[in-house]
């Protein structure tokens, strides 16, 4: 006599594993496969002039992990980076955010002004900025010789060129905090605030005891998700000095993408990557560790 | 300790919107006067423009003598009782009490001596360390009366604090506020859309509609002595019933099935009306079921028995009219379809001008 199996799924499974099948597919072939061959081709000796990918192990990790250029220069590149363009970012778009909560005339207008940085791609703003801080033909030294100072080689030495990438970042950036923190703003409710106005509240204790504590949900969700972008940022830092001058203004990104595209080593590339990624990894549980405390006290 | 006057007291919104008209009140030192009236007319405006928290259009409020139309909250003195409580979330119940105090920088010695009367007084002591999420909402509302007292200002002001909890609830604070106003007398104004709450805890009460004053009074001058319909609708419960009525000859008033006989003083304020018709309103305590006299009592047909145990609450129809009668024994054997006999005691015949609503009084 025959047994009848129970079939592994039920009906009702079934039906929900084909309709998500598409996703998983895609999904497979476009994040997993390519993973899984860059994480094989960073074990390799692997670059377009020696196809032979010889497998060499950890060697590509521990020669990235001793490049004095990413120990020195680009890892602290990329954490100041990270830090000050979304604390910059942050601290501005806070500011515009609590003027704009409050009505006045032509607030409407103002408010769309100040959200047209978020409509510029990132390369635009970029070249922009790069000739506006031309130490020949640019604005900004134009001014300053203007009212008798002197202009700089901004984009010609280290930290004034950072400073430069920094600003553009966070110029960028400080709408889209505005944005998320004045609709943060507009949700809170309004009797709190009532209640501290009546009990003899001072506006900055007002903002210190009150706007921030109850924003900080909202506040701690856009730095988390704006510092794990920030990570990876490219577009802006290639277009305006190329990492340059020399290495010094490289962030991580592009440590990699110079490795992997213009050394064509695409075998330690694929190392900086990976190594990029568990960094990237455990700085983004650490932080998601602290979203979750911050939302559930 | 003191006084509020509103004087001419206006609030437009826009051109369109008279929120609050002309209000004149008057407001003893340590009184308790409930402003009710039915959402929209105008009684959280009034309170909010004494808080500081709206700006005034017209008119003058004076608290203690002194004009505050231009001060900022903070410079008023008063202290606020919201209907959600708006406690700060993210402060335990002891920051909370302290919050106003240390706004002024006062010693925190001196903090903490007067949450410890509050909470003494509110029976707080074993919150103190809980957030407000912690807290059921009496006790928020109990945090939030605490945060009044600490301040130990000029005035209370409560804006409907108690619609948010549920009925046994209700009852247990209202006591509490009483109480509370006992122990430590201070004017406050307490705006409610619940007639009970303004009856039982004002001195006296204020009744509003569409932004303008209908009545103030001690809660009792107000339910015997209406001074038109809306307040003689408005106030008591269950509702005061209306039967449109004709003036007729002799000392009465008639309608479909009803003649009743009224008093000699109401008789003498009808007189103008002979003829024409009038609103009668009787209060449902007040009609009795039963045999009665001749031009004291009329016929109905139940139509509705509601059983509360304590009481029987009826339903009855007389004509057109629908009317409540309260206060019905409990064992009484009534039912449905059955054909009774109310009787109304002249002395509590209220009337109305059909037209304006304001009460003939004899």
């Amino acid at each position: 006599m025959a047994v009848e199996r129970r079939p592994m799924f039920g009906e009702q499974q079934r039906f929900m594993l084909f309709l998500i099948a598409p996703a998983a597919l895609l999904l497979f072939l476009f994040q997993v496969v390519p993973i899984a061959i860059g994480a094989n081709a960073s074990f390799r000796d692997w670059a377009l002039y020696n196809p032979k990918k010889i497998w060499v192990g950890l060697a590509h990790y521990k020669a990235v992990l001793t490049d004095p250029a990413f120990l020195e220069v680009v890892l602290p590149n990329t954490f100041i980076f990270m830090v000050v363009s979304v604390f910059g970012a942050l601290v501005l778009g806070l500011g515009l955010a609590l003027l704009l909560n409050r009505p006045f005339w032509g607030q409407r207008v103002v408010q769309t002004i100040l959200l047209v940085p978020l409509m510029v791609a990132p390369v635009i703003a970029a070249i922009m900025m790069r000739w506006m801080f031309n130490d020949q033909f640019g604005i900004v030294n134009a001014v300053l010789e203007g009212i008798g100072l002197e202009g700089q080689p901004w984009l010609v030495e280290r930290w004034t060129a950072f400073g430069v990438i920094l600003l553009t970042d966070i110029w960028l950036w400080t709408p889209w905090f505005t944005l998320l923190l004045l609709a943060g703003l507009q949700s809170l409710p309004k009797e709190p605030f009532e209640a501290a106005e009546i009990d003899g509240t001072s506006t900055w204790r007002v903002f210190t005891h009150l706007t921030v504590p109850m924003l900080q949900p909202v506040i701690v969700v856009c730095v988390v998700i704006r510092a794990i972008d920030a990570f990876r940022t490219f577009d802006i830092v290639w277009t305006l000095t190329g990492g340059g001058p020399g290495r010094s203004t490289e962030l991580f990104s592009l440590y990699a993408y110079v490795l992997a595209f213009l050394n064509l080593d695409l075998g330690r590339g694929s190392a900086a990557a990976i190594i990029g990624g568990l960094i990237i990894l455990v700085v983004g549980i650490g932080m998601y560790r602290l979203v979750d405390r911050v939302t559930k006290s | 300790m003191a006084s509020i006057s509103l004087d001419k007291l206006n609030k437009h919104y826009g051109s369109l919107h008279h929120a609050v008209k002309d209000v004149d009140l008057e407001i003893a030192d340590k009184e308790f006067v409930a402003l009710v009236g039915p959402s929209g007319c105008g009684k959280s405006t009034t309170l909010r423009m004494i808080a500081g928290l709206e700006d005034i259009s017209g008119g003058e409020i004076r608290i203690d003598g002194k004009v505050v139309n231009h001060l900022p909250p903070r410079d008023r003195d008063v202290a606020m009782v919201f209907q959600n409580y708006a406690l700060y979330q993210h402060m335990n119940v002891y920051d909370n009490l302290a919050f106003g105090l240390r706004n002024k920088k006062v010693p925190e010695s001196e903090i903490k001596a007067a949450i410890d009367r509050a909470a003494g007084i509110l029976g707080l002591h074993e919150l103190m360390k809980r957030k407000p999420r912690q807290l059921s909402g009496g006790q928020q509302q109990r945090v939030a009366l605490g945060r009044c007292i600490v301040r130990n200002p000029l005035v209370f002001l409560f804006d409907e604090p108690l619609s948010n909890l549920d009925a046994k609830l209700r009852a247990q604070m209202r006591i509490e506020i009483k109480r509370l106003h006992a122990q430590v007398p201070t004017t406050s104004v307490f705006v409610t859309h619940d007639q009970v709450e303004a009856m039982t805890l004002g001195d006296r009460i204020v009744v509003m509609r569409d932004g303008r004053v209908q009545q103030v009074g001690t809660p009792l001058s107000v339910y015997s002595k209406p001074v038109n319909r809306f307040v003689a609708g408005f106030i008591g419960a269950p509702a005061m019933n209306f039967i449109e009525v004709t003036v007729g000859p002799a000392l009465a008033v008639t309608a479909d099935g009803l003649r009743l006989m009224v008093t000699e003083p109401a008789a003498q304020a009808l007189g103008a009306y002979r003829g024409r018709k009038v609103i009668l309103g009787v209060r449902p305590e007040h009609l009795v079921l039963g045999e009665g006299a001749e031009g004291r009592s009329f016929d109905c047909v139940v139509e509705v028995v509601e059983q509360l145990g304590s009481e029987i609450l009826l339903e009855a129809r007389l004509g057109g009219t629908r009317i409540t009668i309260a206060r019905v024994a409990a064992e009484t054997a009534v039912a449905a379809g059955d054909r009774v006999r109310v009787s109304a005691p002249p002395g509590r015949l209220h009337f109305f001008d059909a037209e304006t609503e304001t009460a003939i009084v004899g």
